[in-house]
């Protein structure tokens, strides 16, 4: 039960508060900081609800202690929309209606945004692939798709 | 699903490391990438008291030209792996295999090291090391040691590391010129841990014959195993997949679980050694 | 084409949604995300036996552990509320009671025996393992025929036998159709256990103000009325001592429904402590405890004619229930057994359905519970198809109903009509090109590969309206309620007794609201979830909120649209509202056969209705809305033909989809986007459930896949694309013209891919009956017929078959 001081870097700011070692970073960020858009759907690091990124990786936050993430930057859901203003897959997400209830939609977003940093190509069964590492219960999946697929012609200067 | 209570430790240098370890024996476990470990806590099936954190150990992630061989750190991530311009040229099954562990942010953070350490009978890395006859490189605090892969797993999450023992690095051999080589595994779902791998490497002789085959598997045992009994037959034979996989399969005496039957098990390996045996013979064709 | 409601106006457009903002951008507010300080924490023990008596509870050692406030058994927790009792007075049902916690013994791996408090989940999980508990683990019935076998132990004491419910119905001459059939088709399906799975898991945060004696509670729920009566009863509370605030739900499926043990027990500590109290589900225990679904038998024969005509039809259902009804066991009969006959003319029609309980976690309602009504109907028109050696399709043209033969009747007395189930299906074997398929299968088989083709016509019960549960002869009703309010400046507020879990009503309800007074979609809020802002209702369940809220909702739009129009003529000096309407805010006048816009806006009527009121007509009182509830016919439905082609690996025994067409006649769509979306995700639901999923335990009732590693819910790369072709024909029984939909598309997979792999194996002399089609069970039946096959040929002399 012996809390030790925990130094995280989240979104830009620096954060400290003492927590217990065993504090998950996704329960570190929802309770201790308030930043309750990263979702915890399983604890075991299949549904990818979780994810966030590490010094700008995707990571699943239920498989981290928040103590081991001093030194590194996290960044959360929160961080993505500057302003107000959605992204370029946020947007596409809305257009495309990729999400329902929303649940596995940050870490989506998360997943994503960090793939298409690279201005890769759009392809459909790399969307797919990567996309398989979140589980969604409401959408089929077809819709994330079209939106990522949108997000990554637009983002490559495609118009179509 | 919360984990029990631990002690956390940040060791800077391999030498306080190894020194956590054997000051605070059994209760002590080394946490690298967290990927199986971290899982098996929250669900309190793993509990250890001091939680050893390894990742700061930049000296253990590498990856290095040898010679006939790639040595690895074991911090090493999967996704460096699956990434590395140098394994790309020189050593191209290991990104090939590397790239299905899991999904991207578990390969972003899962370890090879982790993954030897864990041996997981279904795992990729084991199996390769199985294959290669690769070798893992122990350190203690009395001194360092090697360990061939076949002598180094020992069964379902076991290894014969010791409990003071860290890998540093696993060295995996090189494939010859024009050796064939092919992957493939069973999954339910993409990404899943296989039900069965097979992955095998083929160098053809001058008339196209098979000269010298391997062939490794896992989930058909405790551990990945290699069937030398099985390649040692189709020397100097022309490609046939089809006999190739019978005999896999006649040669394996795989398990029931709740994942699979031993008779699935069976009708997979036929399958899969069919598969990676053809893999590998074309590749051996294209790069001869 | 769409009827009922202006076609110029919002409703049906493909508005993106207005929720998504919240939702991409992290800031919506589930029910974790809501802060409490000062809550306390709860984490369950639970049995890890499947049945077992209860002897010492210890509670002294997890008492005194670090950060805990309470540790609290049946002892204690049942004395604060009352058991649950259901005895709906429904023959062959018997009536049930649970406790809020077992005291006498667990009846399932999971059952929930001491609820601990601490100041975190973790110290809550740190002290639980302190608890100490005496069982005696006895004889478990982990399977339906255990379960009825003779001398089988009990599972609920109460009851005589662990036959919880029997039902049974006849109706015209089925001994004499049968003895003049030319033929008796059999078929066999089952499903089996599966569960809800929402990525979010359950959980609740109840607040007991103890100066105004009231109970606020939190729990993402599906039906908010219903749930907060049933938790005031439980509690011994008024209900107006009650307030239940939904949050965003992340998904619900059926799961989110029923008021669970865990959730009343945290409200009730809440209460005795006066102290906010929360819980939130793990994933384990959603897996384990939470609540399961189908597992279920059907053994269907069928009296044909050598033309495949049907001339009667007898079922046998039985259902593996678990170990507690949360609902009444006899839901499967209710809905699977009478709507089984689908879209065929069948006038003899016998069934009999029996639910066993067993010492698993127990059912609910998971969407589309009737899923396997589609793959036994559609199953056997293609088993009567092979039998007689005609084409699938023509079997299903010669006893489908055709838009002429409507309203009809069916056998167990639902009324059918403007349904269209023949276009559906015409349509998408012109879309699949069906004729060109038999040619493509035969080259496939040539070169060794196994395509099948499938389909499935489905006609989705929808929407149950009070006079269905009057004739069922339970007590409940199916209308729901709205209210709609013009504020002052022109703003509209809208509610409903619905609850959201992703079907996007705030978006598509403002665009009813909208059309049915003449506004943006935009200027409309949706106010859904906190009991005591919306009016009654009975929920989000059954593919009923588009209709059912929908029309309530239209109803009441449109009054306080009359009302406005009644003012504007008020005010523009004129006799009457004839010649007025609203148009994007404004008031229009007829004039000369064009509508011309007056200086009249929304807002002006508004501020007057409030706060002008000498101007109003005289007699009308002040203010400007409406309050309307909607009962709709006992039954609606919708349709669709779902079609695929697969491809069966025979090596392996995979499955993979090739393509997939959905032909769907929703009635009037409220939003043509989110109901594409809803047809996507529930054909999802029903292809997971046909290859992957399966909760599998041991003949102890352990489970053996607790854990979403090995419980496999499909990724992306397993469900395919699917091409969706809107048919839409308006509804003529409610005013909006709306059918219900959302669980067709479970019924339409099950059965769609049911078909198809029968028919990829069908050379084989194969037939896979048992869903999911796992490669286990799929290489089982395979290697099976190749031995069978080997030993004939064997006996014959002849070379091994390939």
């Amino acid at each position: 039960m012996t809390k030790v001081p925990i130094r995280l870097a989240v979104n830009g700011e620096a954060h400290e508060f003492l927590a217990e070692p065993r504090k998950l970073l996704s329960d570190a960020l929802r309770e201790d900081l308030h930043l309750t858009g990263t979702h915890i759907g399983c604890e075991h690091g299949v549904c990818g609800a979780c994810t966030v990124w590490i010094d700008g990786k995707p990571a699943r936050s239920c498989l981290i202690f928040a103590v081991q993430m001093q030194g590194h930057e996290v960044t959360t859901i929160e961080a993505i929309a500057q302003d107000g203003r959605l992204s370029p897959l946020q947007q596409a997400m809305h257009e495309e209606h990729g999400l329902q209830c929303g649940f596995c939609t940050p870490g989506i977003v998360m997943s994503f945004e960090a793939w298409l940093r690279d201005r890769p190509e759009p392809n459909e069964g790399a969307v797919r692939d990567l996309l398989s590492g979140n589980l969604c219960r409401c959408t089929g999946y077809q819709n994330i798709v079209r939106a990522v697929l949108k997000a990554a012609r637009q983002l490559r200067g495609e118009t179509r | 699903m919360k984990p029990a209570p631990f002690d956390y430790h940040r060791p800077q240098s391999l030498a306080e490391a190894l020194a956590l370890l054997t000051e605070l024996g059994d209760e002590a476990r080394p946490l690298a990438g967290g990927q199986s470990l971290v899982p098996m806590m929250n669900m309190r099936l793993a509990r250890p008291e001091h939680l050893v954190d390894l990742n700061d150990l930049a000296e253990f992630d590498f990856i290095r030209d040898a010679d006939g061989a790639v040595e690895i750190g074991a911090l090493v991530r999967h996704r460096a792996v699956e990434r590395s311009d140098l394994l790309a040229a020189t050593h191209p099954l290991l990104p090939a295999v590397a790239r299905t562990i899991g999904h991207d942010a578990i390969r972003e953070r899962g370890t090879v090291g982790g993954s030897l350490a864990l041996a997981d009978p279904s795992a990729q890395w084991p199996l390769l090391a199985v294959l290669l006859d690769a070798r893992v490189d122990l350190a203690s605090q009395t001194g360092r040691r090697s360990v061939r892969a076949a002598d180094f797993f020992t069964g379902v999450f076991a290894t014969a590391a010791a409990p003071d023992e860290l890998i540093v690095a696993a060295s995996f051999p090189k494939l010859a010129e024009s050796e064939g080589w092919a992957y493939r595994s069973f999954t339910r779902r993409h990404g899943d841990f296989a039900v069965v791998a097979a992955v095998a490497t083929v160098k053809l002789d001058d008339d196209g014959r098979i000269g010298r085959a391997r062939l490794a598997l896992c989930g058909v045992g405790d551990r990945p195993i290699q069937l030398d009994a099985v390649t040692d037959q189709f020397r100097g034979r022309m490609l046939d997949a089809a006999a190739f996989g019978r005999i896999a399969a006649a040669a394996v005496s795989p398990h029931d679980d709740a994942v699979a039957s031993a008779a699935l098990r069976r009708d997979l390996v036929e399958v899969l050694s069919a598969e990676v045996l053809r893999n590998a013979v074309q590749r051996a064709t294209t790069r001869a | 084409m769409t009827g009922g409601v202006s076609s110029n106006g919002p409703l049906g457009k493909p508005l993106p949604r207005k929720e998504d903002f919240r939702f991409l951008t992290g800031t919506g507010s589930y029910l974790d995300d809501i802060e409490a300080p000062r809550a306390l924490h709860a984490a369950f023990v639970r049995s890890p036996h499947a049945h077992a008596r209860l002897h010492r509870i210890d509670l002294s050692r997890a008492r005194t552990a670090p950060g805990v406030v309470a540790v609290v058994g049946g002892a204690e927790v049942n004395q604060w509320t009352l058991p649950l009792r259901m005895a709906p007075p429904i023959e062959g049902l018997h009536p049930i009671e649970v406790q809020t916690l077992p005291t006498d013994k667990v009846r399932f791996q999971g059952d929930p025996v001491v609820c601990v408090l601490a100041a975190d989940r973790y110290l809550a999980e740190d002290a639980a393992e302190l608890v100490e508990i005496d069982y005696e683990p006895l004889p478990a019935v982990a399977s339906y025929a255990a379960a009825l076998a003779p001398g089988a132990p009990l599972v609920d004491e109460s009851l005589p036998s662990n036959l919880v419910s029997h039902q049974s119905f006849t109706t015209g001459d089925l001994a004499r159709r049968f003895a003049e059939a030319d033929r008796v088709v059999e078929v066999t399906f089952s499903q089996r256990r599966q569960t809800h799975l929402p990525i979010e898991t359950r959980g609740c945060l109840a607040m007991w103000d103890e100066g105004r004696q009231h109970l606020t509670y939190h729990n993402p729920n599906q039906v908010p009325h219903p749930l907060r009566s049933t938790l005031a009863a439980r509690l011994g509370l008024g209900e107006s001592q009650v307030t239940v605030i939904v949050p965003d739900i992340g998904g619900g499926f059926g799961q989110k429904i029923a008021l669970y043990r865990e959730e009343l027990t945290v409200a009730a500590l809440a209460r005795h402590l006066k102290r906010p109290v929360r819980w939130r589900e793990d994933r384990l225990e959603n897996l384990l405890s939470s609540s399961h679904a189908r597992e279920d038998v059907a053994r269907l024969r069928a009296a044909v004619t050598n033309a495949g005509t049907i001339l009667a039809l007898d079922l046998e259902l039985e259902e593996d229930f678990g170990a507690y009804c949360f609902y009444p066991a006899n839901y499967l009969a209710r809905v699977v057994a009478m709507i089984l006959t689908g879209a065929y003319k069948v006038k003899n029609y016998r069934f009999d359905v029996k639910v066993a309980l067993t010492n698993k976690c127990g059912n609910g309602p998971m969407r589309a519970p009737m899923a396997i009504t589609s793959w036994i109907i559609e199953g056997l028109m293609d088993k009567i198809a092979r039998d007689l050696s005609l084409d699938p399709v023509e079997v299903r043209r010669r006893n489908m109903l055709r838009s002429s033969e409507l309203p009809y009747v069916t056998a167990t007395g639902q009324r059918l009509e403007d349904i269209t189930p023949y276009q559906t299906m015409e349509r998408g074997l012109d879309a699949i090109d069906y004729a060109g398929f038999r040619e493509r299968q035969a080259e496939a088989r040539a070169a060794g590969r196994h395509l099948g083709f499938g389909l499935c016509v489905v006609v989705e019960s929808t929407t149950y309206g009070s006079a269905f549960y009057k004739a069922a002869g339970i007590p409940g009703s199916g209308h729901e309620a709205a209210w709609v309010k013009i504020e002052p400046s022109g703003a509209v507020n809208a509610s409903v007794g619905l609850m959201a879990s992703g079907q996007g009503y705030e978006t598509a309800f403002s665009q009813v609201v909208a059309a049915a007074i003449g506004i943006d979609p935009a200027q409309v809020q949706l106010h859904i979830g906190n009991t005591d802002v919306a009016p009654y209702g009975m929920g989000s369940r059954g593919a009923r909120g588009g209709t059912a809220g929908g029309n309530a909702l239209h109803l009441a739009a449109t009054e306080v649209k009359d009302k406005a129009l009644a003012i504007a003529a008020q005010l523009l000096n004129l006799n009457s509202p004839d010649q007025l309407r609203i148009a994007n805010g404004s008031v229009e006048r007829l004039v000369g056969g064009d509508w011309v816009k007056t200086e009249l806006t929304l807002a002006v009527i508004a501020r007057t209705a409030y706060l002008d009121p000498l101007r109003l007509p005289a007699g009308m009182e002040p203010g400007l809305e409406a309050h309307r509830a909607y009962d709709p016919p006992p039954m609606t439905f919708s349709n669709a033909a779902h079609l695929c082609e697969v491809e069966v690996t025979l090596a392996t025994g995979t499955v993979r989809i090739l393509r997939y067409i959905i032909a769907e006649d929703c009635g009037t769509v409220l939003n043509e986007m989110i109901v594409e979306g809803q047809q996507h995700g529930a054909t999802a639901l029903g292809i997971a459930g046909a290859l992957y999923e399966a909760i599998d335990y041991d003949s102890e009732g352990q489970l053996r896949n607790g854990t979403l590693a090995d419980y496999l819910v499909p990724t992306a790369c397993e469900i395919p694309s699917f091409e969706i072709i809107p048919m839409h024909t308006p509804n003529r029984q409610n005013p909006i013209g709306s059918k219900g939909m959302a669980e067709g598309g479970v019924m339409g997979a099950i059965g769609a891919i049911g078909n198809a792999v029968n028919d990829a194996l069908e050379p084989l002399g194969v037939e896979a009956t048992q869903q999911p089609f796992s490669p286990e069970y799929l290489r089982s039946l395979l290697r099976t017929q190749v031995a069978a096959g080997a030993v004939k040929a064997a006996r014959r002399g002849e070379a091994r078959p390939r």
